[in-house]
């Protein structure tokens, strides 16, 4: 009896042992050479740019021989659902990232923002691109890239067959005719995956200039069956019914739809400036710039594109290392380190002072101050469902179903999910 | 024989696994279904029924999703038995082919979902994908689709992936079944003048009849909880075509952070299984044959 019982613990005993060691290690204080050092936790969801944040990294440590800096990576799919939970422990993230918009309202309901409203590095930044991260006059988040949510075009098949940027919808619809004329796919549209929440914007921007929309939409004061909303979709239906955008477009991916355009099969790509880089990767003969197609007549435009303040860093309120963390940002939005990652990943900055050094960034830096772009409507939704909602009436219209039913189709969820 | 008292100790480690990885996930999103916790927040307040009466009628998408779900469900149930019927049947003939054909059948159960989701959702894409240049090379052009982008066509498209993946499991255990059927039967059937057909009428399917069970509850059970396929092909689009319930799950709690309301879908979502299941082998179940 006695030598089960000895068995029995030996058995818990090993189960315990097993169990604490699946708990993990440590991540904060470490001693190194040199004395103790403090190890931050930088959390964000920029796969792509970890080599150029594992080289600044390098710089800030040393720099800063007492901190070192840790990186989580998700991708932004999974980075809504699993950053938050992080978070809210404070063992991770002591820097994080927040998109804008819906999560940005969660985190900041949950008191998880730290108020940098202050700090000195604050005035690093662009302030006319940073209001996205503040809240009840406190800035609590500090929006370090800047995309552009709008279609990217091959400049140099625009200047092969004599084309010009389009200030109309009229303008917009010969441009498409004289491509198609030309053997070209105007539009490789990706509905598959991010199409539609990308189209979306350049689309309605001038069919509804209200930039509260959104919000009246989301309060019931506004209605997707009303004109903004059913001319919106019509110019979807008018993409499609015409051969602007390719056949088949819902089942095409953001891949094969930048292989169209890097192949030059298709002269926009309905995604955004963050694909610049990857499309000179693909064919580095293309000369690229940005346009958003003006669904109105010249007169009546008052925005020429869309701008998204974004991949917004943060100091996580439950970590035990703000001062640290605060370096960091400090560092990050240095010009010199600003820079240094603007160039290396492609990305326009918020950051004042950034010396862009490829021509694609040059060249499109012009969209920052010389252009009436507005903050992406689609952000503006703050529920998750009223922004299915929107995005599946314009699934269902490219998938043939009438304007005014699509439109209704998503009423219907909306005043289901309406605050 | 006397058992000591003492044996009930191993049943510890079992049951605190049990309990922190079933039992309190269960309990608590049965506690959090009847608050608005919005999975972030520590305050919430308790709305009684209100997120289950919002799902039985105030929710149009999740009352689509269970559509969806079944849709799937049947489609992913008749094929993939079908199927996993007709290779155990293929591989269990002894022929030079039967170690490779057993490794070929069996060789998409060991990728994972997103490399199978990669995979097919190339497969299907309507201008670079093999499917439809496949079609248009053995002149049944007409036959291409859009696969993934028809609203009409997604779900089965997203079926035939499940099967495609998860067939060779079923394999398995019908290979095990048919193993398990006396030879002498068959020797018997042979010398009777049986034809293949009667054989395998009067034969081998009722002998068949409890590993086929298993097959039908298993299949049921594991597609009406299919997440990452659906989530890495469609994300349940185009037009919540292909939203199904645990997709929808997802959505609603870590894309509308409404975890209260995620919680109670949560709950159906497992009654609603708990009572296929229960239908399935109830109706399934049949008294073991001997010959």
């Amino acid at each position: 009896m006695k030598k089960a019982y000895s068995s029995i613990m030996l058995v818990l005993l090993a189960m315990l042992l097993i169990l604490s060691g699946c708990a993990g290690q440590s991540s904060s204080d470490s001693s190194g050479e040199g004395g103790p050092k403090t190890q931050i936790n930088f959390m964000h969801w920029r796969g792509e740019d970890k080599a150029v944040l594992d080289a600044i990294i390098t710089e800030f440590e040393k720099e800063n021989p007492d901190i070192t800096v840790e990186m989580t990576i998700y991708p932004s799919d999974q980075y809504m659902a699993t950053a938050q939970r992080m978070l809210q422990e404070g063992s991770t993230g002591d820097v994080f990232t927040s998109f804008p918009g819906a999560q940005f309202e969660s985190l900041q309901s949950a008191g998880v923002f730290e108020d940098l409203t202050d700090e000195a590095f604050v005035s690093n930044f662009d302030e006319n691109l940073i209001s996205v991260g503040q809240k009840d006059g406190k800035q609590l988040a500090l929006p370090y890239q800047l995309v552009f949510n709008m279609p990217v075009y091959n400049k140099g098949m625009f200047d092969e067959l004599g084309l010009e940027v389009p200030k109309s919808w009229t303008e917009f619809q010969e441009l498409c005719d004289t491509l198609l004329e030309n053997g070209i796919t105007p539009i490789a549209f990706p509905g598959a995956d991010i199409g539609p929440n990308q189209f979306m914007n350049s689309m309605m921007m001038n069919n509804a200039p209200d930039e509260e929309i959104f919000a009246k939409l989301q309060s019931g004061e506004e209605k997707l069956t009303n004109e903004w909303w059913v001319k919106t979709l019509e110019d979807f239906q008018l993409l499609e019914q015409k051969g602007y955008i390719q056949k088949d477009a819902l089942g095409t991916n953001q891949d094969a739809a930048m292989q169209m355009v890097a192949s030059e099969e298709a002269a926009m790509l309905a995604t955004g400036s963050y694909h610049m880089a990857s499309l000179i990767g693909l064919n580095p003969d293309l000369q690229l710039d940005l346009l958003a197609p003006i669904t109105v007549e010249e007169d009546e435009a008052q925005y020429e594109g869309i701008n998204t303040a974004t991949f917004m860093l943060a100091v996580n309120s439950n970590s035990e290392k703000k001062e640290q963390a605060k370096k960091f940002i400090e560092f990050l939005s240095q010009p010199e380190m600003a820079s240094k990652y603007a160039n290396e990943t492609g990305q326009h900055l918020t950051v004042n002072d950034v010396k862009y050094e490829s021509d694609v960034l040059k060249n499109t830096a012009y969209w920052i101050d010389e252009r009436k772009t507005r903050f992406q409507p689609r952000f503006l939704i703050t529920n998750a469902q009223i922004e299915d909602a929107v995005l599946s009436s314009i699934e269902d219209v490219l998938g043939g179903t009438a304007p005014m039913d699509a439109a209704a189709a998503a009423q219907k969820i909306v005043d289901e999910n309406k605050e | 024989m006397k058992i000591s008292k003492s044996i009930y100790l191993f049943f510890i480690p079992g049951f605190l696994l049990y309990s922190v990885f079933f039992l309190y996930p269960t309990v608590s999103a049965l506690f959090y279904s009847f608050t608005d916790w919005d999975g972030f927040s520590p305050a919430f307040q308790f709305v009684g029924l209100d997120n289950y009466e919002r799902a039985f009628t105030g929710d149009s998408i999740f009352r689509k999703t269970i559509g969806n779900n079944l849709k799937f469900m049947l489609v992913v149930v008749v094929f993939q038995t079908l199927v996993a019927l007709a290779f155990a049947l293929i591989v269990l003939k002894n022929t030079k082919t039967t170690v490779f054909l057993r490794a070929l059948y069996f060789f998409p159960t060991i990728l994972s979902s997103v490399s199978v989701a990669f995979i097919w959702s190339f497969i299907y894409d309507p201008s670079l994908g093999i499917l439809n240049q496949l079609l248009e090379l053995v002149g049944l052009g007409f036959l291409t689709q859009n696969w993934l982008g028809n609203a009409d066509l997604a779900i089965y498209s997203l079926a035939m992936t499940q099967v495609w993946f998860h067939a060779g499991q079923m394999l398995i255990i019908f290979v095990a079944g048919l193993q398990a059927i006396p030879q002498d039967l068959y020797e018997v059937a042979k010398i009777e003048g049986a034809s293949k057909w009667q054989t395998f009428s009067k034969v081998t399917w009722p002998l068949l009849a409890p590993s086929a069970t298993i097959v039908v509850a298993y299949t049921t059970i594991q597609s009406f909880k299919a997440f990452d396929l659906v989530f890495a092909m469609t994300r349940g689009g185009p037009n919540n075509s292909t939203e199904i319930i645990a997709t929808y799950i997802y959505e609603v709690a870590f894309r509308g952070f409404q975890f209260g309301y995620a919680s109670a879908i949560s709950v159906i979502f497992m009654a609603i299984i708990a009572i296929i299941t229960y239908v399935q082998f109830k109706a399934l179940r049949s008294d073991r044959i001997s010959y």
